[in-house]
């Protein structure tokens, strides 16, 4: 115990003072401020054009009624909120003009209504057409059809009762078939799953990094004669995972600082549903990311015990990197219908429930029985893996020279010390 | 008091690398452990360290089995190793704190054996920064830094200049005079003859010779004669049937078969009034034995 301890705060203190693990934090740091500053940013740019202009925010778009067909009832449209301010025109610009206005970027884009043979033409211009699917957006019809209705209902001279009759009153509601809730927006959520796979992963893969530096500055035989090859296993993971969850703390506490400090007023709650971040879930969410880490990290062990050249590491991670994948992806893909059997399954399959079980807690999804199963079945994956590694990497570390074989390995396991 | 080692076997495979291997250390000294590159002496040293598990046999420490909690052993590998980006500090109190020591008394120890290895000045440094033959030094300290009973050394002076190799020599010294037992496996006969009573010479896992070095050489016949004249002497040798194995500016090592011949040689030389310098009837010396039992055996 004692030794394990040492082992882990020597790998503790080891990596606080690498110079890679110092600089590459406060790059990380300096990303996220600079990415939740990124709208403020983009106002203070815009700050002036803005003080013009009403919103920054807002797009431009130029209309160019030369005929006067909507008789002026287009003035309409920059009452009604549509998320862009219109400049109405009567006076002949030519296409070209246009097109200049919208490439020097005085407009975003441009309407241009004629008339010829008693029907009306509507030129619709933008910047580039990749984006439009070779229609005219759905948005800029009906927002014109409606105007050019509502301009020719006004003529007929209607009383208010009639003109009340004509304008439809709906109340339009989103309701789902099956009972379950499903709280907060899905892809934030697959986004926030993608960190947390990326946090256990990268500190998992440091275990084997260190294991075969070991072997390649040939510390190893010293390192066996000071302690059990069970201590220096157990020891490094539990030292290199106490860092990376730290590490992942202050990122995500730097996350949220950002998030309160410099984010728009009601962009965070838009994105998550704030009401479900508990602190069950942010025990629950380190919980998995210390069982998915040691997972991981365990097997990371075992691979980068049977390598002592680094640069078949690679080569020799290639099995659990391939495990890490697919347990990802079946979490990643599954939670786009997070009520599915497949769903479930992955929350509670060891190599995707550290990527899923955490989010299907925020989704309110979750029930506790599977929380338990999940945790559980982790917990026995853990003991089994932890048991073959080290067994392999007591027989593994001595061996220079070439990467050890499968078969070798199963012979280690049989035969191991 | 000692070690044991009886009957140790190990296979790999198919393949025998150590077969009924037997020695005892029951005073503190050198033992030296001999053999060509793949002899199975680093094999022998890890079952004695118990890094490797033996197939069969016994291996013991004042009588307990060896473990890591039974015996304070010191280890230096063949395999030369640090952590090339942790300060030389760091590591030194990691390896002393694993094995059990105190911190005040580790850094006490440090200090000490840093002063007597001359590398005090690297010990806030990184290893990377270090010669080879400094870094060394450093592992060799990694390796006695708690004061261990039982010392393996496998191949300490290879890679190490002669003035270090002095040094280390100088320390080996104090180690048995503190009462260490020590295990030294070499390939430099010269340096193992200057310190072992005892050896074992290992050939492909097995044992060809095995016992006190003086003993063993008295068992063997004078085989050469070492001869410094002011002049030529060619001719003297040849009439008395003699071959020369080595001459260079009239400094002769020549082949004899027996004590009798030197005295022949010397006294034909005395007859012919020329002038020596030296004269040595020499008895082989351990390369010689070695390359004949190995040679034997292949």
């Amino acid at each position: 115990m004692r030794d394990l301890w040492i082992v882990a705060s020597y790998t503790i203190k080891d990596m606080l003072k690498k110079k890679t693990f110092i600089i590459s934090n406060l790059v990380i740091f300096l990303i996220i401020i600079v990415g939740f500053n990124v709208p403020n940013i983009l106002n203070m740019f815009n700050e002036d054009e803005s003080s013009e202009n009403g919103s920054a925010l807002l797009s431009k778009t130029l209309i160019v009624d030369e005929k006067n067909i909507f008789e002026g009832s287009l003035e309409t449209l920059n009452t009604m909120n549509l998320g862009t301010q219109f400049e109405i025109t009567n006076e002949e610009i030519s296409i070209d003009d246009v097109k200049n206005k919208i490439v020097n970027g005085d407009v975003d884009d441009a309407i241009i209504i004629n008339e010829s043979d008693n029907k009306v033409n509507v030129e619709y211009i933008v910047e580039n057409m990749a984006m439009m699917n070779n229609e005219v957006p759905e948005k800029v019809t009906n927002m014109l059809t409606s105007a050019y209705t509502n301009l020719q209902i006004s003529k007929l001279g209607l009383t208010q009762e009639q003109l009340a009759s004509l304008t439809p009153n709906f109340t339009f509601e989103l309701q789902q078939a099956e009972e379950q809730e499903v709280k907060g927006n899905i892809l934030v959520i697959m986004l926030l799953s993608l960190v947390l796979f990326y946090a256990i992963y990268f500190c998992a893969y440091q275990v084997s990094n260190s294991i075969t530096t070991e072997k390649t500055s040939k510390i190893m035989e010293t390192l066996v004669t000071s302690t059990s090859p069970r201590t220096i296993v157990l020891g490094k993971t539990i030292g290199i995972g106490v860092v990376g969850l730290l590490q992942v703390i202050a990122i995500v506490a730097v996350a949220l600082i950002c998030a309160y400090a410099c984010l728009p007023e009601g962009m965070l709650s838009s994105a998550l549903d704030l009401s479900q971040i508990t602190p069950t879930l942010g025990i629950l969410t380190v919980v998995y990311f210390i069982l998915g880490y040691a997972t991981y990290a365990l097997l990371y062990a075992l691979t980068g015990s049977t390598v002592s050249k680094p640069e078949d590491v690679q080569s020799a991670n290639g099995p659990v990197a391939i495990i890490s994948i697919i347990g990802f992806y079946l979490a990643y893909f599954t939670m786009m219908n997070p009520t599915s059997d497949l769903n479930v399954f992955a929350s509670i399959f060891p190599f995707s429930a550290p990527f899923c079980m955490p989010f299907r807690v925020m989704m309110g999804i979750a029930t506790p029985g599977q929380i338990a199963i999940s945790i559980i079945v982790l917990l026995l994956t853990i003991v089994i893996v932890a048991s073959v590694s080290i067994k392999i990497y007591s027989n593994a570390i001595l061996n220079y020279g070439s990467r050890v074989s499968l078969k070798d390995m199963i012979n280690m396991y049989k035969h191991g010390s | 008091m000692g070690l044991k080692v009886e009957h140790v076997n190990k296979t790999y495979g198919t393949k025998k690398v150590v077969n009924d291997i037997s020695f005892e250390i029951d005073k503190p000294s050198v033992y030296g452990l001999l053999g060509t590159n793949g002899a199975g002496k680093t094999t022998t040293i890890r079952m004695i360290l118990g890094i490797l598990k033996k197939d069969s046999g016994e291996i013991s420490w004042n009588g307990k089995e060896v473990k890591r909690k039974n015996v304070n052993f010191g280890y230096l590998p063949e395999e030369r190793g640090v952590y090339p980006k942790t300060k030389i500090y760091d590591q030194m109190m990691y390896f002393a704190e694993l094995k059990g020591m105190k911190k005040e008394k580790a850094i006490e120890s440090l200090k000490y054996w840093a002063n007597r290895l001359e590398v005090e000045q690297y010990i806030n440094m990184t290893p990377e920064k270090l010669s080879k033959g400094n870094q060394q030094k450093i592992q060799f300290i990694t390796a006695i830094i708690h004061d261990p009973e039982l010392i393996v050394l496998d191949e300490p002076f290879s890679g190490l200049d002669p003035v270090n190799t002095e040094l280390l020599k100088n320390v080996i010294i104090e180690l048995i005079r503190n009462g260490k037992y020590i295990i030294m496996s070499s390939h430099q006969m010269h340096s193992i003859e200057e310190f072992c009573s005892d050896v074992l010479i290992l050939n492909k896992g097995e044992t060809v010779l095995k016992g006190n070095l003086k003993e063993i050489k008295e068992q063997y016949n004078a085989n050469r004669v070492s001869l410094s004249t002011i002049e030529n002497v060619d001719k003297y040798i040849k009439e008395l049937g003699l071959e020369i194995y080595n001459s260079k500016d009239n400094d002769y090592i020549i082949n004899i078969s027996g004590e009798e011949d030197g005295y022949k040689l010397i006294n034909k030389l005395i007859e012919n009034k020329v002038k020596v310098e030296k004269f040595e009837i020499m008895k082989p010396s351990l390369n010689d034995i070695f390359i004949e039992k190995v040679g034997e055996a292949k």
